[in-house]
């Protein structure tokens, strides 16, 4: 998973110091930022400052602002929002192969993750989970379209038994996925999930627990649909591609990011909550990795503080610091835009935008991994409990750091112009559509140039855990 | 608050300017889902049609002619002449917007020049 957390709000809040700091020390030390450090994969080493990588970086999203608030022809901008072409629903077939696909799956990683080699490179559990599924199959969420609804096997496990069907609480909302998000990515930091197969098939099970317990008590859909933290990451992932489903149900071609105009599904602050739950967690993975949170870190640790608590308070500080500097930012269209929409509403249609930004740094992190590790997966998945012994490993070209470079210039980039494209529904004044992105487009530049930190940092494992 | 005008998802009127004559209404898709908050003390310039309020008179304006069909011709003149007032307000804007792209744009080459 992807990584960072408090320091991000840090690096954003000193962003602007940093830069003058740091412009002050480069002279002296003239750092080598790594771009594109994904873990375990490129090495492409820009031999610029690291503060003027990332002042480019704020810069591109910055003057993307500038050069989309150009565009001011509201019919070709509603053209490109609205542009679609219906597409054939896949068959009965497809469904029943892509349910029973979900289903091998999950059999194969718990089969192979109990019983199969304890070691991360031949178990077929950590490579399904991490490569199979985090890597590639998330990636083709937001590239290509969400097919988890049809996969998931913990649906069709949990909707094969009967349910006592509860009202599902209307105040909880979406915050029971919020929380079961931020306990995943935690669960992921603090335990070696990644390296140790009886672990992950572990929790593999537990989340298996949870689900069938939630959709027994409240009914499979609304529990899938409102507090389970995989599907709604999916989903929302989903909104960033090309093909989603229209309102009236049918699948839909659009212009990949064109769907995050749509605010329909986000109901309130709790929904606003999630979204940038999975920008934060993002983030949140990364920033664990760097030295720089071990040097903040290891003071709490030399103290005598439980590490555990310590990632769990950055990680809570870090995530209410990134909703607080969202709504700050919505609150900021309020005023510049020179409206009466209630601030809560902005903060909701400006919402969505911010998917982009966590699909290209997603991207960045996890296609290295995708495109390496797949052989091997595919290897292992040939005899899932003695694997052979020796597996290919596909060398990534050095050019892919690039790609991670370009992911994660790119997030922010089709952010604006969802942005652009909202302010263009909201407001009937095109100044006020150019004004009320101030606060998100600082908020953009800001995650733009942590997201550009944290990839320029040699990647390593959280320390202290 | 919310509105409910049937007129909003009509088809812009003719004769309107050149960029607001596409089949499918231009702003504010979905008006029910708007939720407004309104300072008690507040001026406020409300939309004759759908009650929308607006801070200022030219927003209300612009709103009209946009999201509602059949205007008079007063409503009509206040549309053409905001949008005049909005594209003269757009163009200053762009020159702005150009020039800080210059800056940026020179600046970083220096910078490249200097640290890079």
């Amino acid at each position: 998973m992807d990584r960072h957390s408090r320091s991000a709000r840090v690096a954003r809040r000193a962003a602007p110091l940093a830069v003058a700091a740091l412009a002050a020390l480069a002279s002296a030390a003239r750092v080598a930022a790594h771009a594109g450090g994904v873990r375990s994969a490129t090495r492409e080493t820009v031999t610029v400052p690291t503060w003027l990588f990332l002042a480019t970086g704020g810069a591109v999203v910055g003057a993307s602002f500038l050069l989309a608030s150009a565009v001011t022809d509201r019919a070709y901008i509603r053209r490109i929002d609205t542009w679609g072409r219906a597409l054939p629903d896949a068959g009965r077939v497809a469904r029943l192969l892509a349910r029973a696909l979900g289903l091998a799956a999950l059999a194969v990683t718990v089969v192979a993750g109990l019983f199969g080699p304890g070691t991360a490179t031949e178990s077929a559990a950590v490579l399904i989970v991490w490569v199979g599924w985090w890597a590639a199959f998330v990636l083709s969420a937001y590239l290509f379209g969400n097919a988890w609804p049809a996969v998931d096997p913990f649906r069709v496990i949990a909707g094969a038994l009967p349910s006592l069907d509860r009202p599902y609480p209307e105040r909880l909302g979406s915050w029971p996925a919020v929380a079961g998000l931020l306990a995943l990515v935690y669960l992921e930091v603090v335990t070696p999930m990644a390296d140790d197969p009886r672990l992950l098939t572990g929790l593999v099970l537990g989340y298996l627990g949870v689900s069938v317990v939630g959709s027994v008590v409240f009914g499979v859909d609304d529990w899938f649909d409102t507090a389970d933290p995989v599907s709604r990451l999916l989903d929302a992932y989903g909104r960033v591609a090309p093909v989603a489903r229209g309102t009236d149900g049918g699948l839909r071609l659009r212009i990949p990011g064109m769907a995050l105009t749509d605010a329909e599904w986000i109901d309130g602050r709790d929904d606003i909550g999630f979204v940038v739950a999975v920008v934060f967690v993002t983030t949140y993975d990364g920033f664990v990795g760097t030295a720089v949170w071990a040097d903040i870190a290891r003071p709490f640790i030399e103290v005598g503080a439980p590490a555990l608590i310590v990632y769990l308070a950055a990680m809570l500080a870090g995530y209410g610091l990134f909703l607080a500097l969202y709504l700050a930012s919505a609150r900021a269209a309020r005023r510049t835009a020179d409206t009466y929409l209630a601030p809560g509403e902005l903060a909701r249609r400006f919402a969505p935008s911010l998917l982009a930004i966590a699909a290209g740094y997603h991207l960045a992190h996890n296609l290295a991994t995708a495109l390496s590790l797949s052989p091997t997966l595919a290897v292992v998945l040939t005899s899932p409990l003695s694997p052979p012994a020796t597996h290919p490993v596909v060398l990534v070209p050095g050019g892919v750091g690039g790609v991670g470079v370009a992911a994660v210039l790119g997030g922010p980039l089709l952010a604006v112009w969802v942005a652009h494209s909202t302010a263009y529904d909201l407001f009937p004044d095109r100044l006020q559509a150019v004004r009320s992105q101030y606060g998100v487009t600082v908020a953009m530049v800001a995650y733009t140039m942590a997201s550009l930190w944290i990839v320029s940092r040699p990647a390593g494992a959280p320390p202290f855990v | 608050m919310s509105r409910d005008d049937a007129t909003a998802d009509g088809s812009p009127h003719a004769g309107m300017p050149a960029d607001a004559t596409a089949a499918t209404p231009l702003t504010e898709s979905d008006p029910a889902d708007d939720h407004y908050d309104v300072p008690s003390d507040a001026t406020v310039v409300t939309c004759p049609r759908c009650g929308r309020p607006f801070v200022r008179e030219r927003h209300r304006d612009l709103h009209l002619g946009q999201a509602h069909a059949g205007l008079g011709d007063d409503e009509r003149a206040a549309y053409e002449a905001a949008r005049d007032e909005e594209a003269d307000e757009l163009r200053r804007f762009r020159i702005l917007s150009l020039g800080l792209l210059v800056v940026i744009y020179f600046g970083f080459l220096f910078l490249y020049a200097v640290a890079g």
